[in-house]
């Protein structure tokens, strides 16, 4: 089947039930999602199907109808997502495996909701894990970045 | 004896429309919305049928009492949660087989909460019987539109059976299209009047 990933067509020889992570990780090499738990109750896994945030471990390859994005597609170390550039300004990381799938959670529900309260981002980005605990720090960059958004 | 496939066939196929009651009295008609309500107030219907806080709940599901649905879930005035998270974020809209324990389902329509007005977590049985005989609230049904919701909804026939060892009404997705029309012929009573 044919996968567009980060503007790039991909032919892949695969089962129409694999998990789409599954796909990228494994036939694609593209890294970037973690698998967590493998039942949506982490957000480790979490990319973009035509800009919307989806878990890349529920969704089969079969059922993928738009272009996917992973964490390698949002923005590059010259041009960084605004998301991006807030995570770093922020020091948001600790160990790291939980950030891409935050990163790409948040600038889903951005695009989604410019102009959100907190709660809203409370809401938005309580289905993604940290076991490091740096909420405090996600909170704080996901408000800088819609703050600039909202200035853009 | 080669008719015998076609008969088994037939029987186990749902009631067809003329097999369905025409009349019915009203103590038919209470008895059948009683066993509408163990339907309608099970958990697996309950849990998102919830009003205006938006937010679904795990009742029922080994969670305790009053359990609200992790990852502090809010579908909002959107019913969808387009104020922050979409259902179909985790819920994938697609037929698969649910038969992870704990995985968030998949259904083949677009999940969303049921309008706020068809609020049943919590109700008791006159509340939520008054409440589905009123178009104004139950999402403008007759009981013919009802009888084919619950006929055709992904998410009616998934409640029945929702795989993974989740818990179902004790009774069948037909007996409850039976219920409804046994009520709808009865004029649709209620106990409380």
């Amino acid at each position: 089947m044919e996968l567009t990933v980060n503007g790039k067509v991909h032919e892949v020889d695969v089962e129409d039930d694999m998990p789409l992570l599954w796909v990228l990780r494994d036939e694609l090499g593209i890294t970037g999602p973690k698998y967590g738990c493998g039942i949506a109750q982490c957000g480790a896994c979490t990319v973009h199907v035509d800009g919307m945030a989806v878990r890349s471990c529920q969704l089969r390859a079969g059922d993928v109808n738009g272009d996917v994005t992973t964490i390698e597609g949002l923005g590059t170390p010259e041009a960084l997502h605004v998301v991006q550039a807030a995570w770093v300004k922020h020091q948001v990381a600790q160990c790291g495996y939980c950030q891409s799938g935050q990163i790409m959670q948040a600038a889903s529900f951005l695009e989604l909701n410019p102009d959100p309260t907190d709660d809203q981002i409370d809401a938005a980005m309580s289905g993604n894990l940290c076991r490091c605990g740096t909420y405090p720090r996600i909170r704080a960059a996901v408000q800088d970045a819609a703050a600039k958004l909202r200035r853009a | 004896m080669k008719y015998l496939p076609l008969c088994a066939a037939l029987l186990a196929a749902p009631a067809a429309a003329q097999d369905r009651p025409q009349n019915a009295t009203r103590e038919e008609g209470l008895a059948a919305w009683e066993r509408i309500f163990t339907v309608t107030s099970h958990p697996r219907c309950a849990n998102c049928h919830v009003g205006d806080s938006g937010q679904p709940m795990w009742e029922g599901l080994g969670y305790g009492g009053q359990a609200v649905h992790g990852m502090n879930v809010q579908a909002g005035e959107s019913r969808i949660g387009a104020e922050s998270i979409t259902c179909d974020a985790c819920h994938v809209i697609s037929d698969a087989a649910n038969v992870t324990p704990h995985a968030p389902p998949h259904i083949d329509d677009a999940w969303r909460l049921p309008p706020v007005e068809l609020e049943w977590f919590g109700k008791s049985s006159a509340e939520v019987c008054a409440q589905l005989r009123d178009p104004e609230r139950n999402d403008g049904h007759d009981i013919a539109s009802l009888i084919d919701h619950l006929s055709n909804s992904a998410f009616v026939a998934w409640g029945f059976t929702p795989g993974g060892g989740r818990s179902a009404p004790e009774t069948s997705l037909d007996a409850l299209i039976h219920d409804v029309t046994l009520w709808g012929a009865a004029g649709t009573p209620c106990a409380s009047e």
